[in-house]
């Protein structure tokens, strides 16, 4: 077995035990955790695969945001898990059935020939100063930029969405508003009055 | 890597021979790194120490100079204590999952020209992918501890650390669009020419804008709410003791410098010297030395910071990112992006 | 050497294995929406083997925007399950039952 088969099957079996994890794990911080691992397992085979700008994305916009979210909503969040896990064993036949069937269906089609090296070769390895990066760089700012623009207001979108379904006004509370507090004026606040002196008796 | 390394490393078979040769690599990157974050706490308690008119430690060894080891000793030997009803093995993993990232992201730092242990196409990125994954550390360390303090203190540190790494993306890619490459050794190539051709000029805002975040997603003072020893007692690390508590240390300092070499290496020209002129004179010649001594003035200013400023507000904090970074960024980079593609002005920011 | 099949067998176990979590987990919207990241991520490595077999980067850009869009999709999910957790104190699916006629 050489270094390179070796990596591969030790980072699909982490991917696909920590995936199997998060499905069924009791306490939903684990199932976070243990998809972050296998986030982790598959960057790494995706860099195995020469797609490093993809793999490092993956880390920084998943592993680096995407999940702190996810955990920062299931850890504020008093949730009563155990009740949300009811009817967890009456599911899974019908789920593993249901998956073992997907699964059969795409082990047919992907050992029926047309994947093995005889039909794709394995590229050769690319050249020590292949860039991956510049070469996604060329293609997504010529042929796609329309479609790259397009996912940018997308994402603007998503964030003004999620801005607005979760901000709310609270009243009642002391919360400094320090644009009120830089306009105040003189006059605001201090008033002078006119007083007649004090007779001393 | 010198020659007497290589002839001894021949006697063993191939393979063996690179993952050696990678080890020998990493060790000669950690160990004097380690050594610098003990130095850099004794560093803190002296000038801190000096700047409130007192001397700091000065009573292990000649000066004080042996405190650093003395201290490593003594947390070595502290026992470990794991809070009854904390899950266990997330309690452990939390200060491996902090000092992790803060080690692994040295992989791609440039020390001189030709001194890097791995030279990736897309260093800035990986730097970014690596320093967001330190937040988990803080998060999984707040949540199994299974205390309240160490639980707020999570919350708040990673609400923060992610408000501050988008203004950090945003001003490093400032710096990739003005030096046209994601690799750090091309970025500070890119600066060649003395004082005036650093970036710190030309991205001033960012500049600032880089450094202050990276006070903030390091945790320090004055944006050390996730620690307010006044309020939540000691944050995160309210529970954890002994080695536990050290790894946590070991990452933070870890962190600091980080951030001080990369600031010194984006914005104030890396190993390139400020007298592009005299490039023949040794010492003042470009070299490793002019990149330490950027490195240490950063740092100092790390020090410096936590000496005058009171610690802020968290609302404040939230702010300043979300509201005052970020929009700073984003302008400067349209300014940038304008001044090079429309105007004739381009040039003051290649 | 290995086979581009392996790549593609990884990824549908991994879509597999997010079905049984949708079928698991019907009640629990946090890993629904964990489950359906499991998916694309699936379908994510599908893509890129093909590119890297078939020496073509396109497919590495379609997993750029899939990517993107995945990001969106968990963030404004998430917004809503705090919105519904503000309002009906649960995020149980079989709560959420009050437009039924």
């Amino acid at each position: 077995m050489t270094f390179e088969q070796l990596a591969f099957y030790f980072f699909a079996s982490v991917a696909i035990l920590a995936a199997a994890m998060v499905v069924t794990v009791r306490n939903p911080v684990r199932a976070a955790l243990f998809l972050i691992l296998t986030f982790f397992a598959v960057a790494c085979i995706w860099m195995m695969l020469e797609a490093e700008f993809l793999a490092i994305v993956l880390i920084l916009v998943y592993v680096g945001a995407v999940m702190v979210l996810f955990l920062f909503v299931v850890m504020m969040l008093d949730i009563d898990f155990d009740q949300l896990r009811e009817g967890f064993a009456e599911t899974l036949p019908i789920g593993a059935t249901v998956a073992v069937l997907v699964l059969l269906q795409l082990v047919i089609v992907l050992t029926s020939g047309p994947f093995e090296l005889e039909q794709v070769a394995a590229p050769v390895p690319a050249a020590a100063d292949y860039g991956n990066t510049h070469q996604l760089g060329l293609l997504i700012y010529t042929y796609y930029v329309y479609p790259f623009e397009l996912a940018a207001v997308m994402l603007v979108l998503a964030m003004i969405a999620a801005i607005v379904l979760t901000l709310r006004d609270r009243t009642g509370t002391r919360s400094q508003k320090p644009h009120e507090q830089t306009q105040v004026k003189r006059k605001d606040r201090v008033r002078l009055v006119k007083m007649n002196a004090e007779k001393k008796n | 890597m010198p020659e007497f390394i290589l002839s001894i490393l021949s006697i063993f078979p191939d393979w063996l021979q690179v993952v050696l040769a990678s080890l020998i690599k990493i060790i000669a990157i950690v160990a004097p790194l380690m050594l610098a974050v003990a130095y850099l706490t004794f560093a803190e308690r002296k000038i801190i120490g000096y700047m409130q008119i007192r001397v700091g430690p000065n009573r292990v060894g000649p000066r004080g100079w042996l405190q650093p080891i003395a201290d490593a000793f003594k947390l070595l030997l502290k026992e470990i204590v794991v809070p009854a009803r904390s899950n266990k093995y997330l309690f452990v993993l939390a200060p491996i999952l902090a000092i992790g990232p803060s080690l692994a992201a040295w992989a791609v730092i440039p020390f001189s020209d030709t001194l890097v242990l791995s030279d990736i196409d897309a260093s800035l990125l990986y730097i970014l992918a690596m320093t967001s994954m330190g937040v988990y550390g803080i998060i999984i360390a707040g949540w199994a501890s299974n205390s309240k303090y160490a639980f707020l203190s999570a919350m708040r540190a990673a609400a923060q650390i992610v408000a501050y790494e988008i203004a950090m993306g945003f001003a490093l890619v400032g710096v990739l669009m003005a030096a046209g490459s994601l690799n750090l050794g091309a970025i500070v190539n890119a600066q060649a020419g003395g004082l005036f051709s650093w970036y710190w000029l030309p991205l001033l805002p960012l500049f600032v804008v880089y450094f202050i975040s990276g006070v903030a997603e390091t945790n320090r003072a004055p944006f050390d709410v996730a620690e307010g020893e006044s309020e939540i007692v000691a944050g995160f690390h309210v529970e954890y003791s002994g080695m536990t508590f050290a790894v946590f240390f070991l990452a933070e300092y870890a962190n600091m410098i980080l951030i001080a070499m990369l600031t010194a290496l984006m914005f104030l020209g890396g190993w390139m010297s400020p007298l592009g002129f005299w490039s023949d004179v040794p010492l003042l010649g470009d070299g490793i030395h002019w990149l330490l001594l950027k490195t240490s003035a950063m740092l100092f200013f790390f020090l410096w910071f936590r000496a005058t400023f009171p610690r802020y507000r968290y609302d404040q904090i939230m702010r300043l990112g979300w509201k005052v970074f970020i929009p700073v960024t984003l302008i400067w980079i349209v300014v940038m992006g304008v001044a090079m593609f429309l105007t004739p002005w381009g040039h003051l920011f290649h | 050497m290995i086979p581009l099949s392996h790549y593609l067998a990884l990824g549908a176990i991994l879509f597999s294995i997010s079905v049984v979590g949708i079928f698991l987990n019907r009640k629990n919207v946090v890993i629904l929406l964990m489950s359906i990241e499991l998916m694309l991520l699936a379908v994510n490595i599908n893509f890129i083997a093909f590119s890297h077999y078939l020496q073509d980067v396109t497919g590495q850009i379609f997993v750029f925007f899939v990517l993107t869009v995945a990001a969106a999709e968990s963030a404004i999910g998430l917004a809503i399950i705090i919105v519904l957790f503000r309002r009906r104190h649960t995020i149980n699916v079989s709560d959420l039952d009050s437009l039924k006629g």
